[in-house]
C-alpha cells in the first residue's frame, strides 16, 4: 500500500455518517451544532468539508475521527457501526486506522520530529528497525530529510505541519482527518501543504478528509461539501486540481 | 521513549522542577539525618547497657529479677564451675562472674552508703578503663583496692592512693570492715549511682562478706542480636545439668530499652510521616501546574489513540522520575551532612548522665534506603491524582480550548 500510487481497495466505504446530530447544551440554551448530516467517504478519497466559522466543522470532523460521539446518529468506520464501541475499541481503531491532522499541529514539543513521526509507532508492536525505517521514508516524503533532530520549536510552521503529517501517516491509516491544517500559515505554504496532502492522497490511497474555511484550499480536493448551520449544503466535484 | 518523555517533560520548566528537587532533597537529607541519629541513638544505648549488664546474666531468678539482695541466693563455687563450663560452649563469649554488696564507705571525717560490686580485674576491667578519669585499674583478684566513682570520691575527698574504711553485712548478718586503698576515680553514666558506686576486686569483696560464692554470672557475647537465642540454649542446658539457674539478656533486664526503642521508633516514624505529607504536597502542586499545562498535549495523543491508563502511567512515572532524582540528590544530602556532622564531634551530657556523651549520626544504607523509597513514594502518590484528572480528560472539548 505504500508509494506504489495504486490502490486496490479504491471506493470502499471508509468513513460514514448516517443522520447524525449534535447538540451541545449551553446552560440552559441547546446549541445544534450539526443538524441530520449524513456524509460518506471512500477509500483514496480526497474530501474538502468548507463552511464558515461556527458552521460544525469541527464538530463534524470529532465524530468522524471517533474522538466524539453524536447525539443521535451513527458514524461507521469501515462500514461497520461504531456506537456500541467501547473507548478502549475506538482509542484502538483511532491508533490503528486514523491520522488527524491540528489547525495548531499539536506536536509534542519535547520530542524531536522524528520522535514525534515515531510516537503513534510505539503503541504497535513494531521493531525498532520497522519503526525507524517508516520514521525515515516518511520524513523525507514529507520533505524533512535531515530535519529529524530538531525540535518542534526550531521548525517553521510549515514544517511542522508537514512533521505533523508525517506522524498521521507513520501508522499507514486508511484516512486522515485534517481540521483547518492551513489556517496556522501563510498562504504560500498553506498551498504546499495542500499539494503535499494531494501527493500523498495518490500515493498512499489513504482517504483524506479536510475541513476548513480557506477558500485556498477545495481546489486540491476531489469532492467539496460545503457545510452552514450544521447542515450539508451541496456536493460538487473538482475538475481542475493544481497540479 | 515513555522514560525518556517522562524525563524530558520533568526539565520543561526548571525552576518549578528545582523547586520540587529541592523539597524532596531537603527532606530526604532531613529524614536520612534523623534517622541516622536514632539508630545512633540507640545503637549507643544498647552498646553501654550491654557492656554494663553483658549480654546476658545468670544466676537465681529473684536476684536477676531485684526480687532478692545477691546475699540471700549466691552461686556456690561447685556451682560456678559448671555454669562456666557450660557458657564455654557458647561461640565467642566472654564470662565474669560478680559479687554485689551494700555497705558503707568513709573515713574519720565521715561516712556514706556504698553500692560495690565485686568484679574478676582480669576479667572485665578493660570495659572500665575506658570511664576511669584518675588513677589505675584495679590490678588484682584479691588486692584491697577500690576504684571510686567520681563523685562518690568528691564527696569524700579521696584522691587515687588514699586510704578509706569500707563495711557490709556478712552473709550470716553480722558486720564486717575492712581498708582500702584507693586507685582509681570512674564515671558512670548515671549520676546518681556514681555517688555510692565502687569497684572492689571480686576475691576481696568475698572476703568482705564472707562467701566463696558469687552473685551473678555476666556473660559478652559478640553479637547483641543472639541473646535471646542463646538465652534458650543455655537455660536448656542448665536445666539438662540439674542447675535452678536462671539466663536473663540484657534486654530482660533493662526494660526501659525497651521503651526507649519505642520512643525513638515512633520518633522516626512521625518524622517520616511529615516528610511523606511535605514532600507530597508540595509536589502535588508542583505536578497539578504542570500537568494542567499539557491539557492540549494529552488531548492530542489521546486523539491519536492513546489510552488513558498509559498516559496515567506516563504521569506518575514523571512524578517517581522526580522522586527518583529528588531523593538522589537527598540521599547525597544525608550523606555529606553525616559526614560532616560527624566530623564535628559534637557532645552532650544526657540528662542525669556525667560523661558528655559523642552525638553521632549513622550514615549507611538502613538510614538511607528508606527516605529514598519514601520519596518515591510520595511523588508517586501525588501524580495519581492530577495524572488521573488530566489523562481522563474529554479529548473532544480539551482539543477546542485553545
Ligand atoms: N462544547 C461546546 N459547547 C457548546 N457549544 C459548542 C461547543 N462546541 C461547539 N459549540 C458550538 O457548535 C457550533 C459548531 O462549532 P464548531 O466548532 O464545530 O464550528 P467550526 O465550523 O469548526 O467553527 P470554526 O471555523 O470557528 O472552527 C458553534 O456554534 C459552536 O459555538
Ligand atoms: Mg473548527
Amino acid at each position: 500500500m505504500n508509494g506504489q500510487g495504486f490502490c486496490y481497495a479504491r471506493g470502499d466505504p471508509v468513513l460514514q455518517a448516517q443522520k447524525v446530530s449534535k447538540i451541545y447544551a449551553l446552560g440552559k440554551e441547546k446549541v445544534k451544532a450539526l443538524d441530520e448530516v449524513d456524509f460518506l467517504s471512500t477509500q483514496g478519497d480526497f474530501v474538502v468539508i468548507n463552511g464558515p466559522s461556527g458552521s460544525g466543522k469541527t464538530t463534524l470532523l470529532n465524530l468522524l475521527a471517533l474522538i466524539d460521539r453524536p447525539s443521535q446518529g451513527e458514524v461507521l468506520f469501515e462500514g461497520k457501526p461504531t456506537s456500541k464501541l467501547s473507548e478502549r475499541d475506538l482509542a484502538f481503531l483511532r491508533r490503528q486506522r486514523i491520522g488527524l491532522v491540528f489547525q495548531t499541529f499539536n506536536l509534542i514539543p519535547v520530542l524531536t520530529a522524528a520522535e514525534n513521526v515515531e510516537y503513534p509507532l510505539l503503541l504497535l508492536n513494531l521493531s525498532r528497525q520497522e519503526r525507524e525505517q517508516r520514521v525515515r521514508s516518511l520524513l523525507e516524503e514529507v520533505g524533512l530529510d535531515g530535519l529529524g533532530r530538531r525540535r518542534p520549536d526550531e521548525l517553521s510552521g510549515g514544517q511542522r505541519q508537514r512533521v505533523a503529517i508525517a506522524r498521521a501517516l507513520v501508522t499507514q491509516p486508511r484516512v486522515v482527518l485534517a481540521d483547518e491544517p492551513t489556517a496556522n500559515l501563510d498562504s504560500t505554504t498553506g498551498k504546499q501543504i495542500m499539494g503535499l496532502l494531494q501527493n500523498l492522497n495518490g500515493e498512499h490511497c489513504v482517504t483524506f478528509v479536510v475541513v476548513t474555511h480557506d477558500p485556498a484550499v477545495p481546489p486540491y480536493a476531489q469532492r467539496v461539501l460545503d457545510i452552514r448551520d450544521g447542515k450539508i449544503q451541496g456536493e460538487r466535484y473538482v475538475a481542475d486540481r493544481p497540479a | 521513549m515513555n522514560l525518556k518523555l517522562a524525563l524530558r517533560n520533568v526539565f520543561r520548566n526548571r525552576r518549578r522542577t528545582l523547586f520540587s528537587l529541592l523539597v524532596i532533597g531537603v527532606g530526604v537529607t532531613l529524614l536520612s539525618f534523623v534517622l541516622g541519629f536514632v539508630a545512633e541513638a540507640l545503637r549507643s544505648t544498647e552498646r553501654s547497657l550491654a557492656l554494663e549488664l553483658g549480654a546476658l546474666q545468670v544466676g537465681d531468678a529473684r536476684v536477676l529479677e531485684g526480687r532478692a539482695s545477691g546475699l540471700e541466693a549466691l552461686i556456690s563455687p561447685s556451682d560456678l564451675d559448671k555454669v562456666v563450663g557450660l557458657v564455654r560452649t557458647v561461640e565467642g563469649s566472654r564470662i565474669s562472674p560478680q559479687l554485689n554488696f551494700a555497705g558503707l564507705i568513709g573515713n574519720e571525717k565521715g561516712s556514706t552508703l556504698l553500692l560495690a560490686r565485686g568484679v574478676v580485674p582480669e576479667d572485665c576491667m578493660a570495659d572500665y578503663v575506658c570511664m576511669l578519669v584518675a588513677g589505675r585499674p584495679l590490678a588484682e583478684r584479691e588486692a584491697r583496692e577500690v576504684v571510686l566513682g567520681e563523685r562518690l570520691a568528691g564527696k569524700l575527698n579521696l584522691r587515687p592512693g588514699d586510704t578509706v574504711n569500707v563495711a557490709a553485712g556478712t552473709v550470716n548478718g553480722t558486720l564486717n570492715a575492712s581498708t582500702v586503698t584507693v586507685v582509681g576515680t570512674l564515671r558512670l553514666s548515671n549520676a546518681q549511682l556514681e555517688e555510692r558506686f565502687a569497684l572492689v576486686p571480686l576475691g576481696f569483696a568475698q572476703r568482705l562478706v564472707r562467701t566463696t560464692g558469687v552473685e551473678r554470672v555476666l556473660i559478652w557475647i559478640e553479637d547483641l542480636a543472639e541473646a535471646p537465642q542463646v538465652r534458650t540454649q543455655l537455660e536448656q542446658r542448665l536445666k539438662d545439668a540439674g542447675l535452678s539457674f536462671s539466663v536473663r539478656t540484657w534486654q530482660d533486664l533493662s526494660p526501659f530499652f525497651e521503651s526507649i526503642g519505642t520512643f525513638w521508633r515512633a520518633f522516626s516514624g512521625l518524622t517520616s510521616l511529615a516528610i511523606f505529607v511535605l514532600v507530597f504536597f508540595s509536589v502535588l502542586e508542583v505536578l497539578t501546574i504542570s500537568f494542567l499545562e499539557r491539557t492540549r498535549e494529552v488531548a492530542t495523543v489521546r486523539a491519536l489513540g492513546v489510552p488513558w491508563s498509559r498516559v496515567f502511567g506516563n504521569f506518575v512515572l514523571e512524578g517517581m522520575a522526580v522522586g527518583f532524582l529528588g531523593g538522589l540528590a537527598g540521599v547525597m544530602g544525608g550523606i555529606f551532612l553525616g559526614l560532616v556532622f560527624n566530623a564535628l564531634g559534637l557532645t552532650f551530657v544526657p540528662p542525669g548522665g556525667t560523661m558528655p556523651q559523642p552525638i553521632r549520626v549513622a550514615v549507611g544504607l538502613q538510614t538511607l534506603v528508606v527516605p529514598f523509597l519514601l520519596a518515591l513514594l510520595a511523588t508517586a502518590a501525588s501524580s495519581v491524582y492530577p495524572g488521573w484528572k488530566n489523562a481522563r480528560l474529554n479529548v473532544a472539548e480539551a482539543l477546542r480550548a485553545v
